[in-house]
């Protein structure tokens, strides 16, 4: 297994999908924030209200933007990267060399779902890092106790939706189409968006972790975190059978 | 080493093949040759596990195909289409993650690179390749963990003949050293060269062997086939 692992990582930290995506997340998210905070700094009233919670200056109003930001761009960034590393094998054609090795393809998809964590949960914490010098940077003063608690809710929504990201894996591999994957990876944001404005609440696995992140922990309750945690495990187990009994017959 | 048994794999809409029955011993080189479309690809597909028979069985190195251990798969060597490559990554690192997915030794990828003459684009990103370096890059891939069964499709595409003479001598020398090989090929004067026996396809069945030590090979090939089609045909009069 280690030796696939090494595979996977080679594979993805040699990437330009994986250095895109990366630098998507962790520069784009703060210099969207970056934006944000000067249009708001510049007194543009329409700026601030568009931005809601995240229209004042300070701590909580940074917080509240990278938390809404991070809903988003976490799973689009982190979909690309999974619809990659499987869809990528059908496209390329490099699935007919998966075949006949000893580790097996349930092993080789497990490797890519643990690379893939790996390196989203790194991502994650460097984006929550990347808030924080942000903060810093604008002098809004050391951290109270309640801005690390949303810099770590911060970092769990990002964990989350690298959990939430999973299906994707299944998609492309069923589909065996690159493209088609990322299609799904638009669908899940959009299904994200549309549970969360439909009020969907907690009980929408999708739209969970980002009501629970901009709620401070309230409106979700540790039931309905329990069904987004479902989610990777269910579609990693699904990955992982389909690549094991996969076929070369279309 | 690989042996077939009655084994039928039909597609939707009927193509696929049907009733395939045969062996490669260790230390034999064993051709397949037919037309395109004759089934040559589908038969390696069931050797390597790609896809699974519907009828009869399929052996590799003496276990049925849904029992193959991780010890087995490890010496068996196959290129099939298109290499197991990536484009992001150089010709060495390649052979390194090929070597680490055969559970062989990442120390023999020098070994390899000079023995497929790979040294002058060692450090060259796969992508960048000519179609007869990458093609080079994929035998070396299927071969560098000396396996004991080796299942070539097409193994001489985009190759120049430089490299062909390179593929005919890797060859020879792994069967002689006992290794069963399975190659299709196009070219009959090249299989003639090298195969211990040439196994004929057409329409999804093997249909006998060639004889290689015949004058014109060419000749004799596409006359098995025409009458294999006249049989076929007659049989579909009477039904």
């Amino acid at each position: 297994m280690r030796a696939v692992i090494r595979v996977e990582t080679l594979k993805l930290t040699h990437s330009l999908v994986g250095a895109i995506a990366t630098l998507a997340v962790i520069v784009g998210t703060p210099a969207l924030l970056g934006g944000i905070t000067a249009g708001v700094a510049g007194g543009n009233p329409d700026v601030i209200e568009k931005a809601g919670p995240a229209g004042t200056l300070g701590w909580n109003g940074l917080l509240a933007g990278a938390t809404q930001i991070t809903a988003v761009v976490s799973i689009l960034g982190f979909g690309i990267v999974l619809a990659w590393m499987f869809g990528r094998e059908f496209v390329e054609g490099t699935i007919t060399g998966l075949f006949a090795l000893p580790p097996g393809r349930a092993k080789i998809a497990l490797a890519k779902l643990t690379v893939y964590t790996l390196w989203a949960i790194i991502v994650s914490f460097a984006l929550t890092l990347g808030v924080l010098i942000l903060g810093l940077a604008f002098s809004y003063g050391l951290p109270r106790a309640g801005d690390w608690a949303a810099l770590g809710r911060l970092f769990i929504l990002g964990v989350l939706s690298t959990g939430l990201a999973v299906p994707i894996a299944w998609f492309a591999t069923l589909a065996r189409s690159l493209l088609a994957a990322v299609g799904c990876t638009i669908a899940l944001v959009v299904t994200a968006q549309v549970g969360a404005l439909a009020g969907a609440g907690g009980w929408m696995p999708f739209a969970a972790p980002a009501l629970w992140a901009m709620s401070n922990g309230t409106a979700v309750t540790a039931a309905q975190l329990g069904v987004t945690l479902a989610i990777p495990l269910v579609f990693a187990i699904l990955s992982c059978a389909a690549w094991s009994r996969l076929q070369l017959d279309r | 080493m690989l042996a077939f048994k009655n084994v039928t794999r039909l597609f939707r809409g009927g193509a696929g093949v049907t009733d395939l029955t045969f062996t490669v011993e260790p230390g034999e080189i064993v051709a397949l040759i037919g037309l395109n479309g004759a089934g040559k690809t589908t038969l390696m597909r069931l050797a390597l596990g790609m896809l699974r028979p519907q009828q009869g069985s399929v052996r590799i190195v003496g276990h049925l195909l849904d029992a193959v251990t991780p010890e087995a798969w490890a010496q068996v060597g196959a290129l099939i289409e298109v290499p197991l490559a990536y484009p992001e990554l150089t010709v060495r690192k390649n052979l390194h993650i090929a070597c680490l997915l055969h559970e062989a030794d990442p120390s023999r990828v020098q070994e390899s690179l000079t023995a497929w003459r790979l040294d002058p684009v060692d450090d060259r990103r796969f992508r960048r390749l000519s179609l007869g370096n990458r093609q080079r890059v994929g035998l070396a891939v299927a071969m560098q963990h000396d396996p004991q069964l080796i299942v070539l499709d097409e193994p001489s595409n985009a190759l120049d003949p430089a490299s062909v003479i390179l593929l005919r001598e890797q060859l020879i020398r792994r069967a002689q050293d006992g290794a069963a090989i399975l190659v299709s090929s196009h070219h009959l004067d090249e299989v003639a060269r090298i195969a211990d026996r040439v196994l004929l396809m057409n329409g999804g069945r093997l249909i006998g062997e060639l004889d290689i030590t015949g004058q014109d090979l060419e000749r004799t090939f596409f006359e098995r086939i025409r009458q294999d089609d006249e049989q076929r045909d007659d049989v579909e009069v009477v039904r």
